[in-house]
C-alpha cells in the first residue's frame, strides 16, 4: 500500500509542471489556421502570450455558459453574431467600446448596437461543384427559385438547422425575403433535393467539393477557402438576394486576464491584424473600413444582400420558434 | 473458522500503521494550507493556513486525527480500537469535508493529503471492529473507490441530471415531457406519409405478444413464466417495429445498437477463436495486429476515411465498382464504421474468456465420444457465455455512447448520443440534453440488468490452479473456412482503408488531386506534434490509475463482501455508460467552482479518462475473477499473506492478460477519446483529437491525415511493445503457477 501512496506522489509530481502563466486565453470560433496565426503575430505585436481553444460558435456559448461562475476565457473572438448577442443579453460578455469603433464598417455597427464587436461579415450562397452537375445535365442554378427543379434530386447538401447556425441564417433570410409561408412552401420543395443536412455549416462544402453532392447552401467565404484549396468548386450568390452574418469579438464579463483581453480587442480590430485572415484562407470581409479586401473574397458590393434585421431574427425565441417550425414540418416528410 | 475470518484475525496484532496514518493526516493538517485561492494546485497562500482561517471547529481534525493515533497504540481490546479509529478518523473527515463544502473553497494540499490519510484510518477501524469482514487494506480500498465513484462519477452526473429537472430553480417535469414528445426525439405517425406507422408497430407488438404466447404454451411452462415470455416477446415485436417504422434518435440508437453490438461480438467470437485454434500461424499472427487497428484510431477518422473508399466517389464503390450511391450517410455506413471500430473491444474481452478455457475439458468431451460441434456446443460455448455477453454489453454501451461516427457519416438522421451534443452545442439547451443524457442511461441500464440476469445463471470456474498446457481441439472444418473468409475480408477493409489514410497524408488533396506533397507533415510538425505529446502524457499519466483501480474494483466486487457492492460496480459502470459528451459538460458544471475546483487542468482531464476507461478493465478483471477458483486465494491467506500481497503475487500474475488488455485499452481510449473531453480541453490543455475534429470538420484533410497516421503508427508501437511484454510474462505466470 506504501507504494501506491508513493505512486500517487509521483503523479501529482508529474502535473507540478502543468503551471498558468500569464497570457490571454481566447474561445476562437472561426477557421482553425486563422486562430493559429494569431498567437505568434499578436506576440509580435505586444508581446503578451496567447493561448486558444477552437470550438464552434454555438459550442463556444455552451461553454461560456457553463463556465459563467468562474471564467476561464478572456476574449471570444469570431463566430457568427447571434450566439455573441445571446451571451451578452445573458449577461456573459460584456460590451467594450473599441478605440476604432468608428473605424468599423457603419453597416455592421448599426446592425449590432452596443452588444458585441463587429469583426467580419459574409454572405450566404451557393457552392457549387459544376462536374457533378454536369454529369446530371444540370444548368448552374443562379437563384433561390432554381433550386427546387427535380432533376437536382438528391444532390443538395445543407446545414440542419438544428445543429448549425448557419442553416438557420438560411431559414431566416428566405422568410425575410419570401414572407413566412411562401419561404415555408418554398423549404418543403428544397427538401424533395436535399441529400443531406449536416450538422456543420462548413460540411456541406466539403460534400460538394468530393462530389458526395453538387450543390451546398452555405456561407460563400467558405467556399471560396476550400475552391483555394483545390476542391473543384464555384460560388454563386442568389439573385434574389441572400442574408449574410456578422462575426463578433466580445470580453467575456469576469475575464481573468481583463487587461489583456482589451489589448487584444484592440489590436484585434487593427487592419494589420485583420489582414492575417486572407493568408490563411479565410475570406469573409473584415469589419475594420481600413483592412484592404483580398482579390479573392466574395465581393460584397456585388451581391444583392437583403437588409438582415438582426434584433428579430437573433432573437432566440424566434429563431426556436423558427427552427421548429422547420423540424415539424418540413423534416418528417418523406423524400 | 473460516479462512475469512483467519484473514481478518492476522491483522488484530497492527495497530501501529494506523497511527502512522492518523498522525501523518495530523502533519498534513498542520504543514500544509488546508484551500488554494485559485485554479493551480500547487500554491501555498499563508492566508489559507489552518490557524488563519477563523474556524475553530476545523481544529477537531487534528484533534480527532490524534484520537485515532493513540487509540491505535493504548492497550484497548481489538474491538473498541477499531470502533475508536472508525468514529475518530470519519469524525475528522467529515469535519475537514463540511469546511470545505460550507466555505465552497477550493481544496488544498493540506485538505487533499490529510482526507487521503483519514480514509485509511477508517479503513483501519472498520477491519478491526469487524464492520468489514476484511483486513485493513481492503477496508480502505472500499472507501477509496467508493468516495472517488460518488465523487467523480455520481456527484457530476446529479449535476447534470440537476438540470433536466430544475428549470430555474424549481422542479418541474414539463422540459422532461416536452423533449419526449419531439419527432427529434421519436416520431412514430408521420402525417406525411398515407402509411400508419402507429398501426404497423401495433402489428409488430401484438405478433410479439402472440407467438411469445404460443410459444410458451407450446413448451408446457409454468403460468408465470408464460406471463413473463410473451410480455418480453411483445416487447421485443415492439421495439423492432419502432426500429423498422418509427424515425427519430431513439429507433435509429437503438437500430445502429442492435446491429453493430451483434455484428461486433460475432466478429470477436469468430477472432479470439480463431487466434487460438487456427492451424495457419499467419493467421494467429496477424489476428492480434488487424484486431487493434481500428481502436488505436479516432473513430472519425476511419469514418472519414470510409467517405473516400465507400462514398459516391467513392475509389471502391464508384471508381472500381461503378456504383453511385450515397448510402454511407446514414445507419448503414455508422453501422458499418461501428463494427470496424468495436469488433477489437469485443474481440479484446472475448480473448480473455478463450484464453483461460480448459483444453481438458474438451478432450475430456472428446475422448468420450462427442464429435467437434457436440463438443463446441456443450463444453466451449458455455464457457464463452460471460465473455460473450460482456462484450455485448461493452459494444452496445459504446455504440449509444458513440459520438464520432455518427457526427460524419449519420447523414441527417438522428442519435441518442449526437443529440445530447446538439441540444447542447446548437440549441443552448442544457435541459434538453439533460434528458437525452437520462433516455440514454436508463436504455444502457437496461441492457445492463438483462445481461446481469443471463450471467447470473451457472458458475464458470475453469483455472484451478492444476494448469492444462494440452492442446485446443481444432474447430470444426466448415466453422474454420467461415471464420477465415470473415477474417480476410475484415482485413481487406481495414488495410484498405488505413492505407487510404496515409495515402491522404502525402498528396495534395485527398480524393481530388494525387500530386505527392510533404506538405501536410511539415504543417503537422508546427501545429500538431506538441499537442500530440502532450496528449500522449495526459494519456499514459491517466492509463495506469484506469488499469490498478478497474483491477482494484473488480478484485473488490468479485471477491468480498461489503455493504454497497453492487453500489460500487454498478456506480463505476455508470461513468462508461454515460454519453461522453454529457459526462464532459457534467464535469465542467460540477468541477469549475467549490470546493472541487479542477476545471482548466490537465488533471480534470486525466480524472475524466480515468473514470471514462477504467470500467472496461474492471468488466475484464471480473470476467477474470469469476474463472480463478478461490481456493488459491485461501491458499495464500492461510499461508499468513494479507489481502494486498496476495493480490499482489497470486492474482495480478494470474491476470496479468486482462490487467494489460486494460492498460492498453485506457491508454488507446485517452488517445482516441473525443466525446468527452471536447468540453474539457482548456487553453494550454489542447488533445490531438478534438484538434483532429477541428482539421476535419474545416476540410483540412491533410493535415488531418498526416495526424490519424502518426496516431496510428504510434499507438501500433505501443501495443506492439506492450504485447511483447505481456507474452514473456506470461511465459513466467505458466511456470509459476506449475
Amino acid at each position: 500500500m506504501r507504494r501506491l501512496f508513493l505512486g500517487v506522489a509521483l503523479s501529482l509530481l508529474l502535473f507540478a509542471g502543468i503551471g498558468n502563466a500569464q497570457r490571454v486565453n481566447l474561445l476562437c470560433s472561426p477557421d482553425l489556421a486563422w486562430c493559429e496565426a494569431l498567437g505568434p503575430a499578436f506576440k509580435a505585436a505586444t508581446g503578451i502570450d496567447l493561448e486558444f481553444i477552437r470550438l464552434g460558435s454555438s459550442e463556444a456559448l455552451a461553454r461560456l455558459r457553463a463556465e459563467a461562475a468562474n471564467p476561464v476565457f478572456d476574449v471570444w473572438f469570431g463566430g457568427t453574431g447571434d450566439p455573441h448577442l445571446a451571451a451578452f443579453n445573458e449577461g456573459l460578455t460584456e460590451f467594450y467600446k473599441p478605440s476604432s469603433w468608428d473605424d468599423l464598417l457603419p453597416s455592421l455597427t448599426k446592425s449590432v448596437g452596443e452588444t458585441y464587436i463587429p469583426l467580419y461579415t459574409g454572405a450566404l450562397g451557393f457552392v457549387i461543384n459544376e462536374g457533378i452537375l454536369a454529369e446530371h445535365g444540370v444548368a448552374t442554378p443562379q437563384c433561390w427559385a432554381d433550386m427546387t427543379n427535380p432533376a437536382l434530386k438528391n444532390l443538395i447538401a445543407m446545414p440542419d438547422p438544428n445543429a448549425s447556425g448557419t442553416a438557420y441564417t438560411a431559414i431566416a433570410t428566405l422568410v425575410q425575403i419570401m414572407g413566412e409561408d411562401a419561404a415555408f412552401e418554398y423549404l418543403a420543395a428544397l427538401h424533395q433535393n436535399v441529400q443531406q443536412y449536416t450538422r456543420s455549416g462548413a460540411a456541406p462544402g466539403q460534400l460538394a467539393g468530393r462530389g458526395d453532392v453538387a450543390i451546398a447552401i452555405q456561407f460563400m467565404h467558405d467556399g471560396v477557402k476550400f475552391a483555394e484549396e483545390g476542391f473543384p468548386l464555384t460560388v454563386v450568390a442568389p439573385c434574389e438576394g441572400t442574408g449574410f452574418e456578422i462575426g463578433g469579438l466580445s470580453l467575456v464579463k469576469g475575464a481573468p486576464e481583463r487587461d489583456a483581453a482589451i489589448k487584444f480587442i484592440e489590436w484585434a480590430l487593427t487592419p494589420e491584424a485583420q489582414m492575417i485572415a486572407a493568408t490563411v484562407g479565410s475570406y469573409q470581409v473584415q469589419s475594420n473600413s481600413k483592412t484592404p479586401v483580398p482579390a479573392a473574397a466574395p465581393d460584397l458590393d456585388t451581391i444583392k444582400l437583403i437588409d438582415y434585421d438582426f434584433a428579430k431574427y437573433g432573437d432566440p425565441a424566434e429563431r426556436d420558434r423558427l427552427v421548429s417550425k422547420w423540424t415539424n414540418e418540413i423534416f418528417p416528410q418523406p423524400r | 473458522m473460516s479462512v475469512r475470518s483467519i484473514s481478518h484475525a492476522r491483522t488484530k496484532g497492527r495497530g501501529g500503521s494506523a497511527a502512522v496514518y492518523a498522525l501523518a493526516a495530523a502533519a498534513a493538517f498542520l504543514l500544509l494550507p488546508f484551500g488554494r485561492p485559485g485554479r493551480p494546485f500547487l500554491t501555498i497562500d499563508p492566508a489559507l493556513r489552518p490557524w488563519n482561517l477563523d474556524a475553530p471547529w476545523l481544529w477537531l481534525l487534528p484533534v480527532l486525527a490524534l484520537v485515532a493515533a493513540a487509540a491505535a497504540l493504548a492497550p484497548l481490546p481489538t474491538l473498541r480500537r477499531g470502533n475508536v479509529l472508525t468514529f475518530a478518523g470519519a469524525g475528522a473527515f467529515l469535519v475537514g469535508t463540511a469546511w470545505l463544502l460550507t466555505t465552497k473553497t477550493p481544496f488544498g494540499m493540506g485538505a487533499l493529503l490529510s482526507l487521503c490519510l483519514l480514509v485509511v484510518v477508517v479503513g483501519y477501524g472498520l477491519s478491526l471492529s469487524g464492520r468489514v469482514r476484511a483486513d485493513p487494506f481492503v477496508a480502505s480500498s472500499i472507501l477509496f473507490t467508493g468516495l472517488l465513484v460518488l465523487l467523480l462519477v455520481v456527484y457530476p452526473l446529479v449535476t447534470v441530471l440537476q438540470a433536466a429537472v430544475v428549470v430555474n430553480g424549481k422542479f418541474t417535469l414539463t422540459k422532461f415531457l416536452a423533449t419526449l414528445q419531439t419527432n427529434r426525439f421519436i416520431l412514430i405517425e408521420n402525417p406525411f406519409t398515407p402509411r400508419s406507422e402507429g398501426a404497423l408497430v401495433r402489428y409488430f407488438a401484438l405478433a410479439g405478444l402472440a407467438l411469445g404466447l404460443v410459444w410458451s404454451l407450446w413448451r408446457r411452462q409454468p403460468a408465470l413464466r408464460v406471463v413473463l415470455v410473451t410480455l418480453a416477446s411483445g416487447l421485443a415485436g415492439l421495439v423492432v417495429g419502432l426500429m423498422l417504422f418509427a424515425r427519430g434518435a431513439v429507433p435509429s440508437s437503438l437500430t445502429l445498437a442492435v446491429i453493430a453490438a451483434t455484428f461486433a461480438t460475432l466478429l470477436g467470437l469468430g477472432f479470439a477463436l480463431l487466434g487460438q485454434r487456427t492451424r495457419f500461424r499467419f493467421v494467429k499472427a496477424s489476428l492480434g495486429a488487424f484486431s487493434v487497428l481500428p481502436i488505436i484510431t479516432p473513430p472519425f477518422i476511419l469514418a472519414f476515411s470510409m467517405i473516400f473508399l465507400l462514398g459516391r466517389r467513392g475509389l471502391l464503390t464508384f471508381d472500381i465498382l461503378g456504383i453511385s450511391s450515397n448510402w454511407i450517410f446514414g445507419i448503414p455506413g455508422v453501422a458499418l464504421a461501428q463494427i470496424l471500430a468495436f469488433t477489437p473491444i469485443a474481440y479484446m474481452v472475448i480473448q480473455g474468456s478463450v484464453a483461460a478455457l480448459d483444453a481438458a475439458l474438451e478432450e475430456a468431451s472428446t475422448t468420450l465420444g462427442a464429435s467437434q460441434w457436440h463438443t463446441f456446443r456443450t463444453v466451449t460455448w458455455p464457457l464463452l457465455r460471460p465473455g460473450l455477453a460482456n462484450a455485448f454489453l461493452l459494444t452496445v454501451i459504446e455504440s449509444f455512447a458513440d459520438f464520432g461516427n455518427p457526427l460524419i457519416l449519420g447523414g441527417d438522421r438522428n442519435y441518442l448520443a449526437t443529440e445530447v451534443f446538439s441540444a447542447f452545442a446548437a440549441r443552448f439547451d442544457q435541459a434538453e440534453a439533460a434528458v437525452y443524457g437520462v433516455v440514454l442511461l436508463f436504455v444502457v441500464l437496461l441492457v445492463f440488468y438483462a445481461q446481469a440476469r443471463w450471467l447470473g445463471r451457472g458458475s464458470f470456474v475453469t483455472v484451478t490452479g492444476k494448469p492444462s498446457r494440452r492442446a485446443f481441439t481444432r474447430l470444426p472444418g466448415g466453422l474454420e473456412a467461415v471464420l477465415l473468409v470473415g477474417f480476410a475480408v475484415w482485413a481487406a477493409v481495414v488495410v484498405a482503408l488505413y492505407a487510404s489514410i496515409i495515402y491522404g497524408s502525402f498528396v495534395q488533396l485527398w480524393g481530388v488531386n494525387g500530386t505527392l506533397t510533404l506538405k501536410h507533415w511539415r504543417d503537422l510538425t508546427n501545429a500538431g506534434v506538441p499537442v500530440f505529446l502532450y496528449t500522449m502524457r495526459i494519456a499514459a499519466i491517466s492509463a495506469v490509475p484506469a488499469a490498478l483501480l478497474g483491477f482494484l474494483i473488480a478484485y473488490l466486487v468479485v471477491r468480498q463482501e461489503f455493504w454497497g457492492r453492487r453500489l460500487l460496480e454498478f456506480g463505476s459502470m455508470l461513468s462508461f455508460a454515460t454519453p461522453g459528451t454529457v459526462m464532459g459538460i457534467a464535469y465542467i458544471l460540477a468541477f469549475n467552482t467549490g470546493p472541487w475546483l479542477l476545471t482548466s487542468s490537465a488533471v480534470i482531464i486525466v480524472l475524466s479518462f480515468v473514470f471514462r476507461n477504467m470500467p472496461v478493465a474492471i468488466r475484464g478483471g471480473v470476467a477474470g475473477f469469476a474463472q480463478i477458483d478461490r481456493s488459491l486465494e485461501e491458499a495464500s491467506t492461510m499461508l499468513g499473506s494479507s489481502s494486498f500481497r496476495t493480490l499482489r503475487s497470486v492474482l495480478v500474475p494470474l491476470l496479468i492478460i486482462p490487467i494489460v488488455s486494460g492498460l492498453i485499452f485506457a491508454f488507446v481510449r485517452a488517445m482516441t477519446a473525443i466525446s468527452q473531453v471536447i468540453f474539457v480541453v482548456s487553453p494550454g490543455n489542447q488533445l490531438t483529437t478534438v484538434l483532429l475534429l477541428g482539421w476535419v470538420e474545416q476540410g483540412q484533410t491533410g493535415r488531418a491525415a498526416a495526424m490519424g497516421t502518426l496516431l496510428i503508427v504510434s499507438m501500433l508501437v505501443v501495443i506492439l511493445l506492450l504485447n511483447l511484454l505481456t507474452r514473456r510474462r506470461g511465459g513466467i505466470t505458466g511456470e509459476v503457477v506449475a
